[in-house]
């Protein structure tokens, strides 16, 4: 019975095309790490499937520390802005989506549109009134600008997001709360958010896997060398006439590997918050 | 300890009212039940006074002090919730030193007083080995138990419970009954209690609320509302199998008036109007008489179900109205028999067709002997 | 006994003080670094030499230089005379209906495949990552050196295809597109697999007793269930098409010859570039509209969520 079902036409062909897609989109990565891990003359001559040849770090050494590429700077000021950017609007957005999620006030849905609009809103379409704002406070080319301006960013998806979750807490905890005399303030610290930390992770591991991933920000922001974060750095690696892939691969696996570990870690909370991200319930 | 008041509170979500002009005087130390069927308004009611809603109409009295707009934290009540409502995220011992942590400064509390106050409501109800675990990990009977002891440890004025047993299997049910009726006797909390489940009014309440669509229909012992039904729908919702209810005629001919039943008819000596009236009588106060004689009904029998000790058979008096008798296990009938059937008329009650409020006059006519 | 301040109206004014204090943080950086930005935006956007005037949208999309163009393009030939617009246009109706398709026959698919959750795992990978180092990969994998497609397209004998893809204007856009589904396609299977998950069993159960073949569930059964989810993920993935500016940038640098070029990419030349904040800011705000156009299907949804 088993057997005639493992050999249904539909699950041999559903088996067999699903597989060849997860290989081959893991494809490119395979190239990377291969490439990233030999002299790129052997590469070019040999083709990086092919087995055979000298492994060496050089490329993940050179990247780091050679002052031209300078990629463990770029690591350091990705993980100064992301850390605070994560953690800032996490707080901030979820005592706002609890005043949405729970109070009655005049202007609240009129608020709550705002902040799905400004979800939809294209970054191009902040960066030049907070180019000269930055400026007129001292802030631009300064990983502190980067970060308020992400903290803020992240604050009306995150509302939304942590908003949907409330939601969906049974009230009668609260308000069993509220006749034991607790405070509001009490009752969102001791009590809402200890409870809605699946809901907090998955926020945080979006939240910063978006924030190391920017490029358009910091783009606009940051420009001397010593300030610039991760992904900046690796795109100035491509910056020779002659592309250098040995090098270049070894930056992009350098600057994914904290997100993919971040997805790997808290996949469960990851793909669920996508999920309830888009569909509205979480 | 306090009484409780409500002055015509009205409550209204949207277009429907929840709490319809209602008015309660709850006495100190009083256990009160508000009973009704689900949508009754018995649970907005006690939100009303837990101050987990606040009216749109009328006044709120806790201990003669008025408290309709004060924050439920203010008015020390502590509520027991249908799904107890436990901080999931705290052991035992914080969810129940939690009321007192919150209200630490205000009670002047010390580490230890606390310690010592959750100890002794632990021992009372007897939860002191549950006291490091978190609710996920116990029964529903033991988290029933540390719902208590949580609205217990701080003393409140009034207790507030909205079901809190309905969530519990039938045998420990009816054990916890009688053990909430126990303590607050002992303790002499004022206690307002919801159900829908009869039994549980007419076992632990000192006084019910018996309440439909937003308003209430009768208050008074269990057994008034039991036996004095002011309204056809306290008679039909208390009792299992209900109060029965059988429409009849009041006519006059000449200087009497005489009130026509299916299947029998009765003098009434004093004019006391014309129309429709339901007549309700208790399969309780039904008798199976031994054969025909004066003023025995003649029915048929439908159906018999026997429940243990007792006997619950459905009869036809005119071949259409259906009446139900509750009778000793030791009655033989079945199916298709004619029995003769003697009511005794000093538990029937007469209601208006119309409005279904007693009628007071004519129930006591006919209750003479 | 009343106290001072116990009423209906000091409820309510209870109420929103309590409100806007939880509010306050939010909305005190939502004004000044998304709101005020948004504005002044605009405000450039409508600013010229003669006042307020339309002067800076007119000159952004009748612009006709091969990379700042936004619908016809005085490129030299390779490309077709298309703009950044066009080029958006051209990456919606390629990748939007492949990736949705592709994902929603794949979600379903997963439900008889053995080891579903690593293969879900494996394809969105690729939207965990950076997307600069996305645009990177497409660089990567579409090089004629030590790229896998060119040399795959030489085996083929396709000798015009066996080069770098992304340096010459025939096949920069096409590689940028066809890299995109590699990247996008994580959350497309995401979205619907979720959804897939939840259509009750006994539907499928009691088509298939019923004698349904896989393809008339999927049809019959499945695509109605879940078509929700795929219409979300059409508009993500639309809005996600227009703001598209990372992997143009580390890819293609919108070239060559602005074979390329994408809305965002455009207003970043004017803004970086040309120092041309006016058109900057017309072109963001071009951006802004259609991206709001699409997104107002989302928000409406949202929005009857919140009333049921």
């Amino acid at each position: 019975m088993r057997l005639k079902h493992v050999l249904r036409p539909a699950v041999i062909i559903s088996n067999l095309v699903a597989w060849l897609v997860a290989l081959l989109w893991l494809l490119p990565f395979v190239g990377l790490f291969m490439t990233s891990t030999r002299p790129f003359e052997e590469v070019v001559l040999q083709g990086w499937w092919s087995l055979a040849g000298n492994y060496t770090l050089a490329n993940y050494v050179e990247v780091l520390t050679d002052p031209q590429y300078d990629l463990a700077t770029g690591f350091k000021n990705s993980f100064i802005v992301a850390l605070p950017s994560t953690l800032a609007p996490l707080l901030i957005a979820a005592l706002a989506a609890y005043a949405f999620s729970r109070f009655s006030f005049t202007m609240r849905n009129l608020l709550f549109v705002t902040i799905l609009v400004i979800m939809a809103i294209p970054q191009q379409t902040m960066v030049i009134p907070l180019f000269f704002l930055l400026k007129s406070m001292g802030l631009l080319d300064q990983l502190l600008g980067v970060i308020l301006i992400h903290s803020s960013w992240g604050i009306a998806w995150i509302t939304f997001f942590m908003r949907n979750y409330f939601s969906m807490l049974p009230r009668d905890v609260e308000e069993a709360a509220r006749v034991d005399g607790a405070s509001y303030a009490t009752i969102f610290f001791r009590i809402i958010l200890p409870l809605s930390l699946p809901a907090l992770a998955a926020a945080a591991a979006i939240q910063f896997t978006w924030v190391w991933a920017d490029f358009f920000f910091a783009l606009i922001f940051l420009y001397s060398p010593e300030n610039m974060v991760i992904t900046q750095k690796v795109v100035t690696i491509k910056g020779q006439y002659q592309i250098d892939w040995g090098l270049l691969s070894a930056g992009s696996i350098l600057a994914m590997i904290p997100p993919v570990l971040v997805y790997a870690a808290l996949q469960k909370y990851y793909l669920r918050g996508m999920a309830g991200w888009v569909t509205g319930k979480g | 300890m306090a009484s409780v008041r409500l002055e015509s509170v009205v409550k209204r979500f949207g277009r429907t009212i929840a709490v319809d002009r209602v008015s309660l005087e709850i006495g100190d130390g009083e256990f009160f039940v508000l009973l009704g069927p689900s949508g009754c308004g018995k649970t907005t009611t006690l939100r009303l006074i837990a101050g987990l809603e606040y009216p749109d109409e009328g006044r709120v009295y806790i201990g003669g002090e008025d408290v309709t707009y004060r924050e439920p934290g203010e008015r020390n009540v502590a509520m027991v919730f249908q799904n107890y409502a436990l901080y999931p995220n705290m052991n035992v011992y914080d969810n129940i030193a939690f009321p007192l942590k919150v209200r630490r400064r205000k009670l002047g509390l010390s580490n230890s007083d606390i310690r010592e106050r959750v100890l002794e409501v632990a021992r009372m109800l007897r939860i002191e080995e549950l006291l490091d675990r978190k609710p996920g990990q116990l029964s529903g009977g033991q988290q029933q138990r540390v719902a208590l002891a949580r609205a217990l440890v701080r003393r409140p004025s009034v207790w507030l419970m909205d079901e809190p047993l309905s969530n519990l299997d039938a045998l420990l049910r009816i054990a916890m009954r009688a053990e909430l009726k126990r303590l607050q006797k002992e303790l002499g909390i004022t206690t307002i209690y919801v159900t829908h489940d009869q039994a549980e009014a007419l076992s632990m309440a000192d006084r019910i609320a018996v309440m439909d669509r937003g308003r209430v229909m009768q208050v008074g012992s269990p057994q008034e509302v039991f036996l004095e039904p002011r309204h056809v729908f306290v008679a039909t919702f208390l009792g299992s199998p209900p109060m029965n209810i059988v429409r009849c005629r009041i006519s006059y001919s000449q200087e009497t008036a005489q009130i026509s039943c299916p299947g029998f008819t009765r003098i009434v000596p004093q004019t006391v109007g014309e129309g429709e009236v339901y007549l309700g009588i208790r399969p309780e106060f039904i008798k199976i008489a031994p054969h025909s004689g004066e003023g025995a009904l003649r029915a048929e029998v439908l159906v018999v179900e026997p429940l243990g000790v007792e006997k619950i058979i459905t009869a036809s008096l005119d071949g259409e109205t259906q009446i139900k008798i509750k009778t000793a296990l030791d009655v033989e009938v079945k199916p298709g028999d004619t029995i003769y059937l003697e009511l005794d008329w000093s538990r029937v009650s007469v209601f208006d067709a119309e409005s279904g409020r007693i009628l007071e006059t004519l129930t006591k006519e006919l209750r003479e002997p | 006994m009343s106290r001072v301040g116990d009423s209906p109206l000091s409820l309510k004014i209870k109420e929103h003080v309590r409100a806007y204090l939880f509010l306050l943080p939010a909305l005190a950086l939502l004004s000044v670094f998304v709101i005020y930005p948004i504005a002044g935006t605009i405000s450039i956007s409508l600013r010229s030499e003669e006042g307020f005037t339309l002067g800076n949208y007119i000159a952004v999309v009748t612009e006709r230089s091969p990379t700042k163009a936004l619908i016809i393009s005085e490129n030299l030939g390779g490309a077709p005379p298309w703009g950044a617009l066009l080029h958006n246009a051209v990456w919606i109706l390629v990748h939007v209906p492949a990736t949705t398709a592709l994902g929603l026959v794949l979600a379903y698919m997963l439900t008889h495949v053995y080891g579903r959750s690593v293969v879900k795992s494996l394809i969105f990978v690729s939207m965990v990552i950076p997307m600069v180092v996305g645009g990177l990969i497409i660089r990567f994998i579409f090089d004629g050196q030590v790229g896998v497609i060119p040399r795959l397209m030489g085996g083929l004998g396709l000798e015009d295809l066996a080069r770098t893809w992304t340096a010459y204007p025939e096949t920069s856009l096409a590689s940028l597109i066809i890299g995109s589904i590699w990247l996008w396609l994580g959350f497309s299977l995401t979205i619907h697999s979720a959804a897939v998950d939840n259509i009750p069993r006994s539907y499928i159960e009691a088509a298939r007793i019923d004698g349904a073949s896989e393809l008339q569930i999927f049809r019959y059964i499945v695509v109605p269930a879940v078509w929700p989810a795929t219409l979300t993920v059409a508009v993500m993935t639309l809005l996600w098409d227009l703001k598209i500016f990372d992997i143009v940038y580390a890819a293609t640098q919108g070239g060559p010859g602005g074979s390329s070029t994408v809305l965002a990419y455009v207003m970043w030349l004017y803004f970086a570039r040309a120092l041309d904040y006016g058109k900057a800011a017309a072109t963001a705000v071009i951006l802004t509209i259609l991206t709001l156009v699409a997104a107002a299907y989302l928000v409406r949804r949202s929005l009857g969520v919140e009333k049921r």
